[in-house]
Parts: structure tokens; sequence; C-alpha cells
């Protein structure tokens, strides 16, 4: 056993770097408040504001329901595959890589002289170039991109530990692929499911290369708001307030998904 | 059971969606023309001569990759200290240390970057290497502890009692019988914490300053202004560093070491 002693000694350098990171969200807050409550009043009274973050929440509940969409089948395919390993590298690459080389992939794909727009006019569907770069569309479909891996891989670890014997009783007792799907598969993947949406949801909202990228000037979110708050006006104060209010946002979406998320998997393993 | 044919079309088309940015911008990096176009009309090396040659690219790149190997090293060594140290505490502590531990990950990363900013101006550290390092230790910390926490429970315990009764002190059973045991997590979370600190650019974007910037940060503020094939060029040289090393920790751990992470963390929750 080691003592109590070695054991204070074994977390201090963790202990620091815990204290330190209490430190920046104390002082974040505190530099919001150097008014006191006056440019939170200021901020939620402001229309423009009140429209990014409304659009905030819509972009990345829009981006998280088309991770779980395009997430689902592609985990349900990696959990029976046996060429697990080899797929997995598609899937964890281009989520290593980064967000901004990701973006810029989407930046050439996306442009007027990119590919999805010269095979467009090559098969006839457009006489011009469509604008699809600079669009909110461009920001789901990069932000969508960026965060899929996060969701296949909740996923994929919810699958994994399904015992796959439930769905063979399903079979052989008559129920066919899909009800078997919607009788047991999904309802057993459903915890998984849902901490890969509030992941995804938690990124989407704090998100600020792809949107500044690949949205245009006039869509802005919150993150890329406090981004121009900081670098272009130079307003400290409003730019810690908006992070605040950005962090309290995130945490109002993710915290019910989480609480639904435990109580799932308490249930499921008290049923096992 | 199979998959049946509509979930394994959906799954190829995911399949294709996740790598194509990728495959595109290593396709245009090899472009002979000033503009960026896929497919490339010719096959050059000009734009990697270009990278190569420019003092302000290779600086970033060596910034980053000490940075990272920095980061990885300092964050390795806290997340073994608070796993090894976790490991006999009792269940509450333990629940209450991990949930702060992981506590960054609940943080968007844009408040986050505004948050470090504005400890650094207070500290005279905004713009420094040694602010942005510092930064990283503290956001790479929770993705170190969570393999570590998993190999951990993953080894056999009787070995390290079995050394403790034949009386080895608790410093040795760590060093001659634990960590050689947990090779693997110590693996995951230097490789793990390199990554994420080598490619951060989110929180890192607002550290960073006129004399000092990273190399994912550099590519973007060069995105911001033109996207051209020197971008290309150097974006492709950080997806063969990247890809490096996932091939490297497929070696050494195998990528199943993602999964046991995400159900352990969920299993814990």
């Amino acid at each position: 056993m080691i003592g109590s002693g070695t054991r204070a000694l074994l977390f201090a350098p963790m202990g620091l770097l815990l204290a330190a990171f209490l430190m920046t969200v104390v002082g974040l807050v505190h530099s919001s408040a150097a008014r006191g409550l006056a440019v939170y009043v200021e901020l939620l009274g402001d229309p423009g504001i009140r429209t990014v973050l409304v659009r905030t929440v819509i972009i990345a509940t829009i981006t998280t329901a088309a991770c779980a969409v395009l997430g689902y089948p592609l985990a349900l395919f990696l959990s029976r595959s046996r060429n697990r390993n080899l797929w997995l590298i598609l899937v964890i690459s281009p989520w290593l890589v980064s967000i901004v080389v990701r973006t810029f992939g989407w930046m050439v794909l996306l442009g007027s002289r990119g590919l999805v727009n010269t095979t467009l006019q090559a098969v006839g569907a457009t006489p011009s170039p469509i604008r699809i770069l600079f669009t909110p569309t461009a920001v789901v479909l990069g932000l969508t991109h960026v965060f899929l891996p996060f969701m296949v891989i909740a996923i994929l670890s919810s699958l994994l530990q399904l015992d796959r014997r439930l769905e063979e009783a399903s079979r052989i007792l008559g129920a066919t692929r899909w009800q078997t799907f919607r009788a047991v598969t999904l309802p057993l993947s459903v915890p998984g499911l849902i901490g890969g949406c509030s992941l995804v949801l938690l990124m989407a909202t704090g998100a600020i290369v792809t949107p500044l990228l690949l949205g245009g000037l006039r869509d802005r979110m919150l993150g890329t708001q406090i981004y121009t708050e900081v670098f272009q006006v130079f307003n400290f104060e409003r730019a810690s307030a908006m992070a605040v209010i950005l962090l309290a946002t995130a945490l109002i979406l993710v915290i019910p998904l989480r609480l639904v998320e435990g109580r799932m998997r308490r249930r499921l393993g008290a049923a096992r | 059971m199979r998959t049946s044919l509509p979930v394994r079309i959906l799954a190829a088309l995911v399949l294709v969606f996740l790598p194509a940015p990728l495959i595109i911008v290593i396709g245009a990096s090899f472009s002979p023309g000033a503009v960026l176009s896929f497919p490339p009309p010719g096959f050059s090396l000009r734009w990697y001569g270009e990278v190569l040659g420019d003092h302000g690219w290779v600086m970033a790149f060596v910034a980053s990759a000490g940075i990272a190997a920095g980061a990885a090293v300092v964050t390795t060594i806290a997340a073994l200290g608070a796993a090894l140290a976790l490991e006999h505490a009792s269940p509450r502590t333990r629940s209450i240390a991990e949930t702060m531990i992981l506590a960054p990950l609940l943080f968007p990363h844009a408040a986050l970057g505004i948050a470090f900013l504005s400890w650094l101006v207070a500290l005279h550290a905004n713009g420094t290497m040694i602010g942005v390092f510092v930064s990283h230790v503290i956001l790479c910390a929770p993705f170190a502890y969570r393999p570590i926490a998993v190999s951990l429970h993953q080894i056999d315990r009787s070995v390290a009692e079995a050394a403790e009764i034949l009386g080895a002190s608790p410093w040795r059973t760590i060093t001659t019988v634990l960590i050689p045991m947990l090779r693997p997590g110590l693996a995951a979370a230097l490789m793990f914490s390199f990554i994420i600190s080598f490619d951060e650019v989110t929180v890192t974007m607002f550290l960073v300053g006129p004399e000092f910037s990273t190399l994912p940060v550099k590519i973007y503020g060069h995105l911001a202004d033109s996207a051209d094939p020197v971008v290309a060029a150097i974006s492709t040289i950080l997806i063969a560093m990247t890809g490096g090393m996932i091939l490297l920790l497929d070696r050494v751990v195998g990528l199943g070491i993602f999964v046991d992470i995400e159900e352990d963390a969920r299993g814990n929750a």
C-alpha cells in the first residue's frame, strides 16, 4: 500500500494543474464582471448578440443531429466488421489531424473552382458556380466533418458492450432485422448515442476556426464573435462576458443530456 | 449477424466523406500552378521547396513540435502520479478528483481561449512560448489521464501485491512493477497529448503574438488572407506527421485504446 504522504506527493503535479485551471476560470468570470453585471445586461439586451446566440444553438443542434444520423450506421458497421482496426484508421486519422487543415480541405472542395462546383457544372446541374462557401450550410458541413469521429467512437463503444446474444434471441424468436434493431440494438446503444451528442453539442457551440473560415461575415457564431471582440474591437470585458454566456449555454444544453445518459446507464446496468 | 445493405452503403459513404478533405489537400499540394485546384493540373514539388525555404514556417513547425513534446512529457508524468495516487483512494474522493481532472473537457474551447488569455495578460506572458506551453499542459492533462487510468484498471493487481509482500518499498513497486506494466497506457498518453498539443488551434489562436506562433495558428492566419498551394504543402506535412503518430500508436498500443477509453469513461460516469 502506498502511504498517504506518498499519495499526496504523487498527486501534487496534477493538483497544481487543477489549481491553475481553476484560477483561469475564476479569472474569466472576474474580468467579465469589472462593472458588476452591467455588461451582461447590455449583451443580453443587444438584439444582434441574441441573434448570434440563437444561431449558435441552431447550428450546433443541426450539426449534432447530422453527426448522429451519419455516425450511427458507421458505428454499427464497425461494431460488426472483421477488419475493424483497418476501418478505424479511416475514422481516427481525420479526427486527429488539425481542425484548421480539415477546414482548409473544405475550402478547396467547396470553393467556386472546387471539386463540388466543377462536378455540378460538368453534369450540367448548374450553369455557373453556386455559392456554398461562406454560407451557414458550409459551416454545418465543416463542423459535422470535424466532430463526426467523436460521435462514431462514442456509439461504437456502446455497441461493443452490447450482449450479441440478445439480438440473436430476438431473431430466433421471429423478429425481423428491423424489429430487432428497433427493440434491442437501438435502445441498448442509446447511452452511447446521447454521450456522443452531448460531446458534439458542447464542441460545436464553442467552435471558432471552422465558422470563421467557412462561414460568411454576416453569419457569426458566439465563438467567432468572442474572437473578433478580442482582436478587432479589443474589448476584453465584453469578450469575457460572452465567454461566460457561451459556457452557460453549453452547460444548459449538455447537463440534461448527461443526466439522462447516467440514468439510462444505471437502468441498463441494473437490468444486466 | 451481418449488417444489412443500406447500413453498409451509408457506412461506406461516410468512410469516403471522412478522409475526403485530407486527400484533396494532399493532391492540391503537388499542383504546379499558383492557384489551388483539384485535381491538380500537373505534378510539382515547388511548394514544398517554398515551405522549407521559408524561415517563418520552419520556426513555427519547430515551436509546435517542441511545445507538443514538452507538454506530452509533463502531462504524462502528472497523469501517472494522479492515477497512482487515486488508485486506492475511496470511491468518493476518486470520483470527485476524476471529475475535476476531466473538467477542461466540459469547457467550450472559445471560452477556454479567452480564459487563458486573461490570465496570461495579467502575468505579461501573452504571445510567449511559455504561455502557450503552460496552457497546452492544462488542456492535455485529461487526455493523458484517461489512457493511464484505463491501463491501471486492466493490469493484474496481484503482481504489485506480490512485490509488496516480498518487501519492495512503494517507490520500488511503482518503478519496477507498475510503470513497466503500464507501458501501453503511458505510450498512448504521450502520443495522445503530443497530437492534441501539436494540432491545437482554437485555444492557441488567442495566445500567440506577433513574435511567436504555432504551426496550426500560422496556417489559420495564412488561410484568413489567402488559400494558396503553400498552405496545402505545409498542411500535407502536418497530415503526414499526424498519420505517422497514428500508425505508431496502432503498432505500440492498438487503436482499440480509443474505444476502451470511451467505455471506461462512460462506465465510471
